[in-house]
């Protein structure tokens, strides 16, 4: 495996604001990483920092071994669509997609087109008329189609309904799997996404908070739902993440529990279970704030 | 600079010239802002003008004076116009090709480009409409809608080329304020006008001063053709520095 994007100290500041804060951490070739972190944690700077969009304060960003800043030969290579991304005036929606394969050499017509029909998307409308979701579907259209080897999608469903989000995951995987290509998703809906994610970086305040293969990172904590007292019981004298009572029924969130700690807590009547990565990251980036608070 | 020598070497999935044109096309992608709607507003102005010509003429009879109606202005919006067209060119246009991964080099080049393009068409054509102007005898009432005022006796190749000139003056300073815009924001815009105030004061002051004569002189004995001449390396000059202060433009926001 090779590193598609590597970055080392990278740093973006804004003023006092440390948009993205001495970050390192690398991509995989082929990988789908997921980007998440609370709004303003400093994604949409760290996409535009790797794709040479903003100039980073310090630190080095690679992008297929080069720096990204105007160099045609990595950013002929990648696609990133944002969610603030602006467009001409005078753009219909079917300006954008006939300029698209100027700039995409990989992009597909016609695949385009299929989901330009499964979106819904009024291409003859001028783009600045657009509702949020059918501009983020415009973006979600050029992203898949581009099939550039580093798609870069920043926030690519805002405004988009729960249908039209999972035509967007089933398209995405589907012509992934046929296009096997790397990709940067973020999102803050991280449950929905989850799935799709085999990598990710959870940015908060700038810092890069975790950096895990998304089955390693389920794997830290467990929730187990049961009786309040036999949970009660069980989970005694260890880290409890989460708890939550509905009548006589428990369920807690425990970090790191061996294979033998699941078994015992089978054995006694309970019901363990992977937990959510949402939850997780809740956890982690809600905590980390609630402690800066009463240090400060 | 690194990043020159870096389209001469081979890797790029699309070659330098055709990343340009690609820009030119994108601002053209919808040909109704920058192509057709000007035309039609100039037509649309021309038919005004000659209405007004043909109801004093109706009223002021024969004894009318032959160049009463040689000094139209209507042709000067079309260079105001092309200057907004020119910044909000750079303000989305800049913003849109980033985000279709072009570098800010190559987005400039193919936006001069088109610029530079499009003061030809429009030199050409107005020198064009100049002519058929002549020769219907000044729309048949002896009007200079096209090459009113200084232009009424110049050739059509020094009619063409004073609005190539006058084009490209107006949409380099056009790239430059967007530039400023995109770069800067607002700030940018406040830097721009403050910097023109300075410079007109300075102006003034030096033509109330000593300028005066040689100003005069400038464009008494110099023929038209030198005078829009002397607008190029001003033109450069606004592209240049549109340039400079783009090459460090984030595309936020």
């Amino acid at each position: 495996m090779t590193a598609i994007i590597e970055a080392t100290g990278l740093s973006r500041r804004f003023g006092a604001v440390r948009a993205v804060d001495d970050v390192t951490f690398a991509v995989e070739e082929g990988s789908i990483c997921g980007l998440l972190g609370r709004n303003g944690a400093g994604k949409t700077t760290l996409m535009n920092l790797v794709t040479g969009q903003d100039f980073a304060s310090a630190g080095t960003v690679r992008v297929f071994g080069e720096d990204p800043v105007e160099n045609a030969r990595a950013l002929t290579r990648l696609c990133f669509i944002k969610e603030s991304q602006s467009y001409p005036d005078a753009y219909r929606g079917r300006h954008v997609l006939a300029m698209a394969p100027h700039f995409f050499p990989h992009f597909d017509a016609a695949l385009a087109e299929r989901l330009v029909a499964d979106f819904g998307v009024p291409v003859d409308r001028m783009v600045k008329k657009m509702s949020r979701g059918q501009r983020s579907a415009i973006g979600a259209i050029v992203g898949i189609a581009s099939r550039a080897e580093l798609t870069l999608l920043d926030e690519p469903y805002a405004g988009l309904d729960a249908v039209a989000r999972h035509i967007f995951y089933d398209r995405l995987l589907e012509d992934y799997a046929a296009h096997p290509r790397t990709i940067v998703l973020s999102t803050h809906l991280i449950d929905e996404a989850a799935d799709l994610l085999d990598h990710v970086l959870v940015i908060h305040e700038g810092r890069l908070e975790i950096d895990a293969d998304t089955e390693e990172l389920r794997g830290t904590a467990s929730t187990l739902v049961g009786r309040a007292s036999d949970v009660e019981a069980f989970v005694a004298g260890r880290e409890v993440l989460a708890r939550e009572h509905i009548g006589g029924i428990s369920s807690a969130t425990v970090a790191g529990l061996g294979a033998d700690d699941k078994a015992r807590a089978a054995s006694s009547g309970l019901e363990v279970t992977p937990v959510s990565l949402q939850q997780l990251i809740v956890r982690r980036t809600g905590g980390a704030t609630r402690t800066e608070e009463a240090a400060s | 600079m690194t990043a020159i020598a870096d389209t001469a070497r081979p890797g790029a999935l699309v070659p330098a010239g055709r990343r340009v044109w690609n820009v030119v096309r994108l601002h053209v992608a919808n040909p109704w802002p920058a192509l057709i709607l000007p035309w039609i507003v100039l037509v649309s102005i021309h038919a005004l003008t000659w209405s007004i010509w043909a109801i004093i003429s109706h009223y002021a009879g024969p004894g009318i004076e032959e160049d009463a109606f040689r000094y139209a202005g209507g042709v000067s919006w079309l260079v105001i116009y092309m200057m907004i067209i020119a910044i909000q060119a750079m303000n989305a246009g800049f913003r849109f090709a980033l985000g279709f991964s072009s570098t800010r080099r190559d987005y400039y080049l193919g936006t001069v480009t088109f610029f530079a393009i499009m003061a030809v068409v429009f030199g050409i054509g107005l020198g064009l409409l100049a002519l058929l102007e002549r020769a219907t005898d000044g729309w048949g009432l002896d009007g200079s809608f096209y090459a009113p005022a200084y232009l009424y006796d110049a050739p059509f190749a020094v009619v063409a080329f004073h609005y190539f000139a006058l084009y490209l003056l107006f949409t380099t300073m056009g790239a430059m304020i967007g530039a400023l815009f995109v770069r800067w924001r607002a700030n940018g815009l406040y830097l721009y006008f403050g910097a023109l105030a300075l410079a007109v004061v300075a102006l003034v002051w030096w033509l109330l001063d000593a300028g005066w004569g040689p100003t005069a002189d400038f464009f008494t004995t110099n023929p038209l053709a030198v005078v829009m001449a002397w607008t190029l390396p001003v033109s450069v000059s606004f592209a240049a520095v549109g340039w400079v202060v783009l090459r460090r433009a984030p595309a936020r926001g």
